[in-house]
């Protein structure tokens, strides 16, 4: 190819719509002169790319548990609201999405874990065995109790306008290591969370930066990913297939001279047919030896943390695990349940820490557990009408002002606590981190200053703090 | 709210000096044809602008396409469909000069013109057939949305003038339409957009974004927080635009649109509609009359409610019998607050007492009301004699005495009027003039009251239980229609408030800061003088008459820029649709002009537009590459060939149908999946659904509909590949092609020899004979019966299919 001047102009035409709108500021240091090479990595969008300076983090594996995991039953012991157990909290309640009563003490038992004693619940007992290893943020927040919003503003970093999610700007920031496989994966078992794909979709930047969605409830490879096989031909006769189709593709490019969307193309079928084959051999975990099988345990959250650690090993950007279909953490009739959702991933999710240490691969994959936001220290009050409560389950209302995520490798401190929430766990009162601030943080890990990776959209340089957000120095190892 | 701009706002006044002396802010007009040396070469006017230029860098233009491939490009390029084997024969042997002109005459006489250049206005529109996530019961289907899709089909079509399509897109029900009130349909472009959980400030924004960046190329929404930091749009002109659609509303009941004058409201079972519609309206009617008398007689509550403010990111939720309803405070604030602006007689004194302080209030309110009690029933800010009475008479220490005195007055109002209503439901109003000055908050068509039953529901005002039940209802009828298949047409339109909206600046963006107030008017920078407000019902129509004014600027060229695009793969801006300070400056800015003045002058003919174009020389060049010229312009900036462009997602569906001979091109009508195998009408039909866009149409750069896209990428990855070769549509396809050419085969003596049958697929799949070497290759493929459909495939997969020269 020849790598002569191709300049901005024409680059910015070869990415797309033949037009300015894309900037590639941080990407593209000369705007004058690019060389070929950063013109095909625009013509392929998904091609590997240099950060902005030298990251820890590689691979991201954010683990969601969507409808608001709480904080004061897994990672943020409150004993004060045993003084209170159904009396009001003096300080008060806070408004969240419902009406809320009592103070609600966790009925679950925290223990101190490894050489840091942090305490931890024994929700997530496996996990905090990787304690060590962990930086637990206490003092979350996010900006309105309703999840629609709030899981938007955690994926997006916007509650409410069309903004491309977190995966995307990662992968539209550092491309893909492995170019047989999508950058981008999100996993849910059993259909669609709340809010559905607007959640880690790519708005203005190029559709292959969009997650790739798949329903990890399946096992068959056919099931999980779209086109992955051809259903009646072998792949001897799709190699034969291909074969032909690249002396055809060859000849008509030799009549037309130099052309990198033609070649382009032609590499493309070749990607192809070898992400048929390292996609299928990635998601199957059966090849997986049975001692690391068992140490993540049975059930679609261990085999879906499982498929995650194989992706992010062949170079998979940013794996997304959510917990499941519409709303699964949403405990406002009775929060035992938080006990048996733990109980499906507590396991997986300690395994994969585990997994990925003695890997050699926790120092470059930034693994992320948290929610949309967590729950109320006080008693979600009983609502017959919306046929919420009943008997004497208690559950727990949505809360914004304050709660827990953890990350784990990547460039994190380990056995390091975080900010605090207030007596009763209300409210984030010391070191607050906001939701624009842990993805500042995200990005700086991966080796980008999250006030520089910007796309110019609709008249103005767009990213995914918009105008918020510092980095946490303070968690950084 | 977000205030996305602040960044922007800290800088500085918006530059308007250097507007004015902005290429795109001069006035449009013909350019003297440049001198050029190649005299023989230019065929139409565009010819000599691209020419001089090629000159200028010592470049010489590529020749003419061979005219299988300019037959090939043109249907592309105005229909989205390749030409028949015997179209290409044709024009073939048609050596007269006219034969490229009657190609081009015909094929803009084709519907399926109109369903090529539609798809291109629904970017810009971005369109959809769903609203995006909705919560909990809410519908989230567009279920008319096709009609607006039509629409533009048909207008394209039809060569609406530009002018007269973007007049009907803002402001059809302000026009006297006569029997044929189709254009109705139009208002699908203000009304389409993403529906962001019912946030009003939002679905207003988007409604701002796509009217001035989609017609005008200016990014006003930009200046929604503050100022916009390059261009001289100032707050306060976003918030006149604010107010022109924050005075519209969408009607319950959308009209229904046809040709005749009469119009059938179902075309199935006439007495099975009415039936199941007149149940639906009862149901809903009681409930709402039950509904709106418990909010009046709680109106003390409300009142007391709306000091404390709007709450931020309201989202509507489930509420018990007991609950204030958030939704409904909401409109009380709207309604008190645009009482400041109208110098509202009965809030008058509200306003005047809320600015006192809390340790000055007893003092100092009697005083106050014993000045506003002096003002004369012809007083230009007279208040009403009963509410100042009613404050007079209660002890007043704070605001909340004075909502609860509020309160209990418009309750006793309404009990009055109750028990009229009880004596003679004929009753039209009170007998005292300032009680029912009163009573027309509670009942008037301006006032918080004025809701429908949808809109209730939407607002979750009913008990829970109940609103779940009514929505249930509504949605359970809307889909038996759409399922019968006989609905008629309808449109979602939106109509005028009966009262207008004065919009303030809201500071940051943020409604619970309202800043001052501004008139409904036009764009600062659009205006010469003095901006007249819009006039309520008929400020749409007034914008729209600024927007496709002669003398405005920016729209024409904006859509020469838009058309152009599409025909060349390159625009003479590369900012579509930011024709700012910030944006590109245009490659050839005397050409821009003279198109932009040509399209105003001859009538805002868009097929004009084609023609000017595709009758060039510079149109009609090869898109080989030329060594030479690219060291000069990679880029092809200066025209010096064609630009290769490969097939859109919809011309690549369409495409591989129509090899298939399985495309069904009836034009029209309610939208399905694209997903399976077996919808095969043309992709502009498909169920475009934005909160589940399908995998493969995001693969394949379709633009996201969320907001109004400039263009689309182009992209090249993997996951297309894998879908040409393993989507069981393309392998149907594949074998039906197979079986296309084989058919053809059977009326014959014997069989088609393998030779004949690969030249036939050539031919149907790419337009062409094989070459002998060709043939043998392919011949050497077959190797038993399924290997003719891998062959089919390949030819479907090839760059000589998928790209067009």
């Amino acid at each position: 190819m020849d790598t002569g001047s191709l300049n901005r102009r024409e680059l910015l035409s070869r990415i797309g719509m033949g037009m300015g709108t894309v900037a590639l500021t941080p990407l593209l240091r000369d705007a004058g002169h690019l060389q070929a090479a950063e013109a095909t990595a625009a013509l392929t969008p998904t091609a590997a790319k240099p950060p902005q300076f030298t990251p820890k983090a590689k691979h991201v594996i954010h683990i969601f548990l969507n409808g608001g995991p709480s904080h004061i039953d897994t990672f943020d012991p409150k004993p004060a609201l045993e003084k209170y157990a159904g009396k009001p909290i003096p300080s008060g309640n806070l408004a969240t999405e419902r009406k809320t009563g009592a103070a609600f003490p966790s009925p679950f038992k925290f223990s101190r874990f490894g050489q840091s004693g942090i305490e931890v619940s024994e929700l997530f007992k496996k996990t905090a065995e990787s304690i060590d290893d962990i930086t637990v943020i206490r003092s979350m927040y996010a900006d309105i109790p309703n999840h629609e919003p709030s899981l938007l503003l955690m994926n997006c970093g916007e509650a409410r306008l069309p903004r491309p999610s977190m995966g995307s700007w990662i992968n539209y920031g550092l491309g893909t290591e492995n170019e047989n496989l999508p950058g981008f994966v999100v996993l849910c078992p059993g259909g669609l969370p709340v809010q559905g794909s607007e959640n880690w979709r790519s708005a203005f930047l190029p559709g292959a930066h969009q997650g790739t969605f798949i329903d990890s409830q399946h096992e068959k490879i056919e099931q999980l990913i779209e086109d992955i096989r051809n259903p009646r031909i072998s792949p001897s006769r799709q190699r034969r297939q291909l074969e032909l189709l690249r002396n055809i593709n060859t000849e008509h490019r030799s009549q037309r001279g130099q052309d990198p969307q033609l070649d382009s193309r032609i590499h493309s079928f070749e990607l192809a047919y070898r992400m048929q084959m390292e996609a299928a051999e990635a998601f199957d975990v059966s090849r997986e030896p049975r001692a690391i099988r068992e140490l993540y345990g049975p059930g679609p959250q261990a085999r879906q943390l499982l498929v995650a650690r194989r992706l992010v090993e062949r170079g998979v950007r940013f794996v997304q695990l959510w917990h499941g279909a519409r709303q699964p953490w949403d405990s406002h009739t009775d929060i035992t349940d938080q006990q048996t959702l733990a109980r499906q991933c507590d396991q997986g999710i300690g395994a994969l820490l585990k997994d990925l240490k003695q890997r050699g691969l926790l120092e470059e994959t930034l693994v992320i557990w948290g929610g949309e936001f967590g729950r109320t220290p006080s008693v979600e009050l009983p609502n017959p009408l919306i046929g919420l409560q009943s008997g004497d389950k208690q559950g727990r209302d949505h809360n914004h002002h304050g709660f827990s995520m953890w990350m784990a490798g990547g460039g994190v401190k380990g056995g390091y606590v975080h900010g605090a929430t207030d007596e009763f766990g209300w409210r984030g009162i010391e070191n607050r981190v906001h939701v624009h601030d842990l993805h500042a943080t995200i990005l700086h890990l991966l080796g980008f200053d999250h006030e520089r990776l910007t796309y110019r959209y609709a008249g103005r340089d767009f990213r995914l703090t918009d105008v918020h957000g510092s980095v946490i120095r303070e968690i950084l190892g | 709210m977000s205030p996305f701009f602040i960044l922007f706002c800290l800088l500085g006044q918006p530059p308007a000096d250097s507007w004015k002396s902005h290429w795109a802010a001069q006035p449009t007009a013909r350019q003297p044809l440049p001198s050029v040396k190649q005299k023989d070469w230019p065929n139409a006017r565009i010819d000599y602008f691209i020419l001089r230029q090629l000159e200028e860098h010592e470049l010489q233009p590529s020749p003419p396409a061979d005219r299988r491939t300019l037959l090939r490009r043109a249907s592309y390029d105005l229909t989205g469909l390749p030409p028949t084997p015997e179209e290409i024969q044709e024009f073939e042997n048609d050596a007269s000069p006219e034969a490229f002109v009657n190609v081009v005459d015909r094929l803009l006489a084709s519907p399926h013109y109109g369903e090529r250049w539609g798809r291109y206005w629904l970017d810009v529109a971005r369109y959809a057939d769903s609203k995006g996530y909705v919560r909990l019961q809410e519908e989230p289907r567009y279920h008319y949305a096709y009609t607006y899709r039509d629409y533009v089909v048909r207008s394209l079509n039809a060569d609406l003038p530009y002018d007269q399509f973007l007049l009907e897109q803002l402001a059809a029900d302000q026009l006297s339409l006569t029997d044929d009130n189709r254009p109705l349909a139009a208002l699908g472009f203000l009304t389409l957009g993403r529906r962001f959980t019912s946030n009003k400030h939002d679905i207003i924004d988007d409604r701002i974004d796509v009217v001035t960046r989609g017609l005008m190329g200016l990014t006003v929404t930009c200046a929604r927080c503050h100022d916009h930091k390059y261009d001289p749009i100032p707050i306060a002109d976003y918030y006149s635009l604010y107010g022109l659609f924050a005075s519209t509303r969408e009607p319950a009941n959308l009209p229904l649109i046809g040709g005749e004058r009469i119009k059938p409201v179902f075309y199935g079972d006439r007495s099975e509609y009415l039936h199941k519609r007149e149940e639906l309206e009862k149901l809903q009617q009681t409930k709402h009359t039950a509904l709106l008398n418990t909010l009046r007689a709680d109106t003390s509550r409300y009142l007391v409610q709306v000091l404390e403010g709007r709450k931020t990111f309201l989202v509507p939720m489930p509420a018990e019998t007991t609950d204030v309803r958030p939704t409904f405070v909401e409109l009380w604030i709207d309604y008190i607050q645009g009482a400041s602006r109208r110098q509202d007689p009965i809030f008058t004194p509200w306003h005047a007492l809320a600015v006192l302080g809390l340790e000055e209030f007893s003092q100092k309110a009697p005083d106050l009301l014993r000045e506003l009690s002096r003002r004369g029933p012809d007083d230009r800010h007279r208040v009403n004699p009963r509410i100042v009475n009613a404050l007079d008479s209660a002890p007043l220490a704070s605001m909340a005495d004075v909502a609860r005195t509020y309160g209990e007055l418009f309750i006793s109002v309404h009990n009055q009027w109750q028990s009229l209503l009880a004596q003679d439901p004929r009753a039209t109003g009170l007998a005292d003039p300032d009680e029912e000055e009163l009573r027309q908050v509670l009942y008037g068509p301006t006032g918080p009251f004025a809701i429908t039953s949808k809109e209730a529901v939407a607002a979750y005002l009913y008990d829970a239980r109940l609103n779940t039940k009514l929505a249930k209802a509504q949605n359970k009828f809307d889909l038996w229609l759409m399922e019968t298949g006989q609905a008629p047409d309808r449109a979602h339109v939106l109509v005028d408030a009966p009262a207008p909206y004065e919009p303030n600046i809201f500071i940051r963006g943020n409604p619970d800061r309202p800043g001052p107030i501004v008139p409904r008017r036009f764009l600062s920078l659009l205006t010469e003088g003095p901006r007249k407000t819009f006039a309520h019902g008929k400020g749409r129509w007034q914008l729209a008459r600024a927007i496709t004014d002669r003398n405005n600027p920016l729209t024409a060229r904006v859509l020469v820029n838009r058309v152009w695009l599409q025909h060349f793969g390159n625009a003479l801006v590369s900012t579509p649709s930011n024709f700012g300070l910030r944006g590109e400056r245009p490659s050839h800015p005397a050409l821009l002009d003279d198109l932009a003045r040509q399209l105003i002058d001859g009538g805002w003919s868009i097929k004009d537009l084609h023609r000017s174009i595709l009758l060039s020389s510079t149109y009609q060049q090869s898109s080989k590459d030329r060594p030479e010229c690219r060291q000069v312009d990679p880029s092809n900036q200066l025209c010096w060939k064609m630009n290769r462009r490969h097939l859109d997602f919809e011309m690549l569906r369409d495409s591989m149908l129509w090899a298939a001979d399985r495309l069904d091109l009836s034009m029209g009508g309610p939208p399905a999946p694209l997903t399976g195998s077996t919808n095969v009408r043309r992709t502009i039909y498909g169920t475009i659904d934005r909160l589940d866009l399908p995998g493969m149409m995001r693969t394949f750069d379709f633009c996201s509909p969320d907001t109004h896209s400039p263009g689309r990428f182009s992209t090249t990855v993997p996951q297309q590949a894998l879908f040409l070769m393993n989507n069981p549509f393309v392998l149907e396809q594949a074998q039906a092609l197979v079986g296309r050419v084989k058919d053809r085969a059977k009326p014959d003596t014997a069989e088609a020899s393998p030779a004949e049958t690969i030249a036939r697929l050539y031919a149907l799949v790419l337009g062409r004979k094989p070459t002998a070497s060709q043939t043998v290759r392919a011949l050497d493929f077959i190797q038993d019966d399924a290997s003719w459909t891998e062959l089919a495939q390949v030819l479907l997969l090839s760059n000589q299919f998928l790209f067009v020269d």
